[in-house]
C-alpha cells in the first residue's frame, strides 16, 4: 500500500480523534496463535459424519425408539425425557397453539406470500409476529417467576401475591387474563387437563389466584386467556419463558404456512407500486409546493434546541407528526438493577 | 377499568385482513380448524402430528401415518450446526428479540438447505410424465437421473456435505416407511432414482453419493399425503424448534456480539476471523477529482471483476 497518497481528508487530522486516522494500519488482523481457533460451542447438540446428537441422545435412536418432536422439545430445551403425562400435556398445548384464524401471524404470512416469496420467508415472518403484546410469553413468564419469587421472599401466600400483582400490573398485554375468552372454555379446559394429568404445579395454581384476584378487583369481566393458560402450563412443564415464547411462535408458524399456501391458491400476487392509498385515508400535512432548492436556507428550520424548556416544548410539538416516532416511549432497563442476559 | 385497559377491550375483534379462508375460523366461543374445534381435538388426545394432517389435509390420519410423521418431525428437528442453527446463533449475537433469531433460522431454508418443496415438485412432474407417456416408475426414474446428470444439475434428494457416508436419518426413514407399510408411489420412485443415480455414478467411476434427509423424509411426507409446500413447511418449521434452543442457549450462556477478546477461544466475529480478498486499499478521491476518477474507473473496466 506504499503508493497510497496521503492528504488531508475532512476532519480526519483533528487532534481530538482518539488515534492517528491518517496513518492507520491497512490489512486484516492476523490470526492469534495463542488463542484456540473459533468453534461452534454448544450444550444443545453436535453431529459427526454418522450421528446427530442432542443433549447426549442420538436423534435417530430417539425416533426409532418411538420418541417424537414433542419429546425432543423437552430434550432440546431441558435435557431430559418427559414423562408420558408431560408429553401429552405439551401435545395438548401445541394443538391449541397451532392456529388462530386470520390473526397476525397468518396475516403476515399471507402478505409476505403475496410478494411471491419462498414459503419459508412467510413462515419466518409469522414468527416475527410474536412480540411483547401478541404472544407475550417471555413477558408473561418473567412476570409469574418474579412475583412467585417475591411471594416467597415476603412470606405471602399465592392469593395475597396475586392481589399485589393485579394491583401493580393494571395495564399490559401479558397478564394471562383478559376479556378475550369469556365465552371460549378452551383455556379453562387446558388447566383442567393439566390437573387431570397431574402436571399442574405452582404456576397454574398462581395463575388461578391471579384470575380470582382480577375478577374481584377489576371493573369489567375478565377470565383466564390462552396466554395465561398455555404459559402457566408450559412453565409447570419446566420450560423457561424464553423457551415457551419461541416454541409457541414456531408452532403457530405451521398454521401460517397453510395460510401462505391458501393465499397463493386463492389470491393474486402484488407488484411494486400496485397498491394505492386513497387520499381519504391521509390526514397528514396538506398538499404543499416543494420549495426551490435554492431557497433552502430561507425555508428550512434547524432542529437544534439549546435549553431544557425549548427541548421539552419541541418534543411535544414533534409528537403532532404521527409516524415521526416521538409519541412512542419505550422503557429501558434500569441500570441500578442488576440485569443481564448471562445467567 | 383504566383508560388503557378500556382501549384493550374490544367488542368487534374483527380480522386484520378480510379473506375467505378454508383453513380455520375463530369466534368468541371457539377456534375451529378445518371443521374441528381445536380444544376438542386436544381433549380427545390427538397429537400435534395428528393436527398437522387436519391443518394441511383436512383429515385425521391413520395410526401408521401419525407414527410416520412423528418419526419424520422428530428426526428432522435437531441437526446441530447447519445453516439454520448458524443463522439463529449469529442473529442472537446482536441480542434482538428471540423471534428474530428463530425466524432467521426458518428463513434459511431455500434451494440448497432442505429444499423440500422442489423435491416434491420434481417427483410430481416426472410421475405425471410417466403417466402420460406410459412409462414405468423405473423407466421414468432413469430418465429423471439422466436428464439431471446430462445437464450437470444435481439430482435433488441426493448428497449431504457433512454426512459424506450417508445422512444418518435418511435410510432409516425409508425403512420406517416400509415397516409401517405406508410405502406408495413416491417411495417407489425415490428408490428407483437412487438405484439409477448410484449405477450411473459407478459407471462414471465417481464417488458414492447417498440419499439425503430431503430425499428420504420428503418422500415419506409425499406418500402420507402432504403437498410439496406443506411438506416443506413441516420440515423447515420443525427445525425452528431446535434453532430456538440454540438461540436461547446462546442468549443465556454465550457472549453478546461474539467478538470478545476476553473469552479463551477466538470468537466467531473476532477481527482475526476476517479474510479479505477484495481490491487493495486505495485513496478516496476528493469531490474535485471525482468525475475524472469515476470516468477512468468505468473506462478501464477493472471493477467488473468485483461486481456481484
Amino acid at each position: 500500500m506504499g503508493d497510497i497518497k496521503r492528504k488531508e481528508i475532512g476532519n480526519l487530522s483533528d487532534p481530538r480523534l482518539p488515534y492517528d486516522y491518517m496513518n492507520r494500519e491497512h490489512g486484516t488482523v492476523p490470526l492469534n496463535p495463542d488463542r484456540p481457533h473459533f468453534q461452534w460451542v454448544s450444550e444443545v447438540a453436535y453431529k459427526n459424519i454418522h450421528r446427530i446428537v442432542t443433549r447426549g441422545y442420538d436423534t435417530t435412536e430417539l425416533v426409532e425408539q418411538g420418541y417424537g418432536v414433542v419429546d425432543i422439545l423437552f430434550i432440546d430445551f431441558q435435557a431430559r425425557i418427559p414423562t408420558q403425562e408431560e408429553e401429552k400435556m405439551l401435545n395438548y398445548i401445541l394443538i391449541l397453539s397451532l392456529e388462530d384464524g386470520l390473526s397476525m401471524p397468518a396475516v403476515m404470512s399471507r402478505l409476505v406470500g403475496r410478494s411471491k416469496t419462498f414459503l419459508t420467508q412467510a413462515c419466518g415472518s409469522a414468527i416475527l409476529a410474536f412480540g411483547h403484546a401478541y404472544g407475550a410469553y417471555a413477558a408473561f413468564g418473567t412476570m409469574l417467576t418474579d412475583y412467585l419469587a417475591r411471594a416467597e421472599a415476603e412470606g405471602k401466600s399465592k392469593a395475597e401475591m396475586a392481589e399485589v400483582l393485579v394491583k401493580e400490573q393494571k395495564t399490559g398485554e401479558a397478564l394471562g387474563y383478559s376479556d378475550l375468552m369469556l365465552k371460549d372454555p378452551a383455556a379453562k379446559r387446558l388447566f383442567a387437563r393439566a390437573e387431570k394429568l397431574g402436571i399442574a404445579g405452582e404456576n397454574i395454581a398462581f395463575m388461578k389466584e391471579i384470575v380470582k384476584a382480577a375478577q374481584a378487583l377489576d371493573e369489567g369481566p375478565v377470565d383466564l386467556d390462552l396466554l395465561g393458560a398455555t404459559g402457566a402450563a408450559m412453565m409447570d412443564l419446566g420450560f423457561t419463558p424464553e423457551a415457551m415464547w419461541t416454541i409457541i411462535a414456531v408452532t403457530r408458524s405451521y398454521g401460517a404456512g397453510a395460510h401462505f399456501i391458501e393465499e397463493i391458491e386463492r389470491e393474486e400476487f402484488t407488484r411494486l407500486g400496485e397498491t394505492l392509498t386513497p387520499k381519504e385515508f391521509y390526514d397528514g400535512p396538506e398538499d404543499r409546493p416543494v420549495p426551490p432548492l435554492a431557497d433552502r436556507r430561507k425555508t428550512a428550520a434547524p432542529a437544534q434546541v439549546h435549553s431544557f424548556e425549548e427541548w421539552r416544548t419541541t418534543l411535544e410539538k414533534r409528537k403532532e407528526l404521527l409516524g415521526s416516532g416521538f409519541s412512542i416511549v419505550e422503557e429501558i432497563e434500569d441500570p441500578t438493577r442488576k440485569t443481564g442476559s448471562k445467567h | 377499568m383504566n383508560e388503557k385497559r378500556e382501549q384493550q377491550t374490544r367488542t368487534g375483534r374483527e380480522p386484520l385482513l378480510k379473506r375467505k379462508t378454508a383453513v380455520s375460523y375463530k369466534t368468541d366461543e371457539k377456534t375451529v380448524l378445518r371443521g374441528y374445534n381445536m380444544s376438542d381435538l386436544a381433549e380427545e388426545g390427538y397429537s400435534l402430528c395428528d393436527a398437522m394432517y387436519v391443518l394441511f389435509q383436512g383429515r385425521i390420519p391413520t395410526e401408521a401415518e401419525e407414527k410416520m410423521l412423528k418419526y419424520e418431525m422428530g428426526e428432522f428437528m435437531e441437526h446441530s450446526m447447519s445453516p439454520s442453527a448458524a443463522s439463529a446463533i449469529s442473529v442472537t449475537a446482536g441480542r434482538p428479540n428471540l423471534p428474530a433469531a428463530v425466524a432467521a433460522a426458518v428463513m434459511t431454508f431455500g434451494s440448497a438447505h432442505g429444499p423440500g418443496a422442489a423435491h416434491g415438485y420434481m417427483m410430481n412432474k416426472y410421475l405425471e410424465r410417466a403417466r402420460k407417456e406410459g412409462k414405468t416408475i423405473d423407466e421414468i426414474a432413469k430418465i429423471l437421473v439422466d436428464e439431471y446428470m446430462d445437464n450437470g444439475v444435481p439430482v435433488m434428494g441426493m448428497g449431504q456435505p457433512q454426512h459424506r457416508d450417508g445422512d444418518p436419518r435418511a435410510e432409516p426413514t425409508h425403512l420406517k416407511q416400509e415397516t409401517l407399510e405406508i410405502s406408495g408411489v413416491y417411495l417407489e420412485l425415490q428408490r428407483a432414482i437412487e438405484k439409477h443415480f448410484h449405477a450411473r455414478r459407478k459407471k462414471e467411476k465417481r464417488s458414492y453419493v447417498p440419499v439425503n434427509c430431503v430425499g428420504a423424509g420428503n418422500t415419506a411426507l409425499c406418500d402420507i399425503g402432504f403437498s410439496p409446500n406443506a411438506a416443506w413447511c413441516i420440515g423447515s418449521v420443525v427445525r425452528g424448534y431446535s434453532c430456538a434452543a440454540h438461540a436461547v442457549y446462546t442468549m443465556k450462556k454465550g457472549r453478546a456480539w461474539a467478538a470478545s477478546r476476553n473469552e479463551p477461544m477466538t470468537q466467531m466475529l473476532d477481527l482475526s476471523m476476517i479474510k479479505y480478498i477484495g481490491p487493495d486499499d486505495r485513496p478516496v478521491p476528493t469531490q474535485e477529482e471525482r468525475q475524472e476518477y469515476a470516468r477512468k474507473q468505468k473506462e478501464t473496466g477493472e471493477f467488473k471483476k468485483w461486481v456481484i
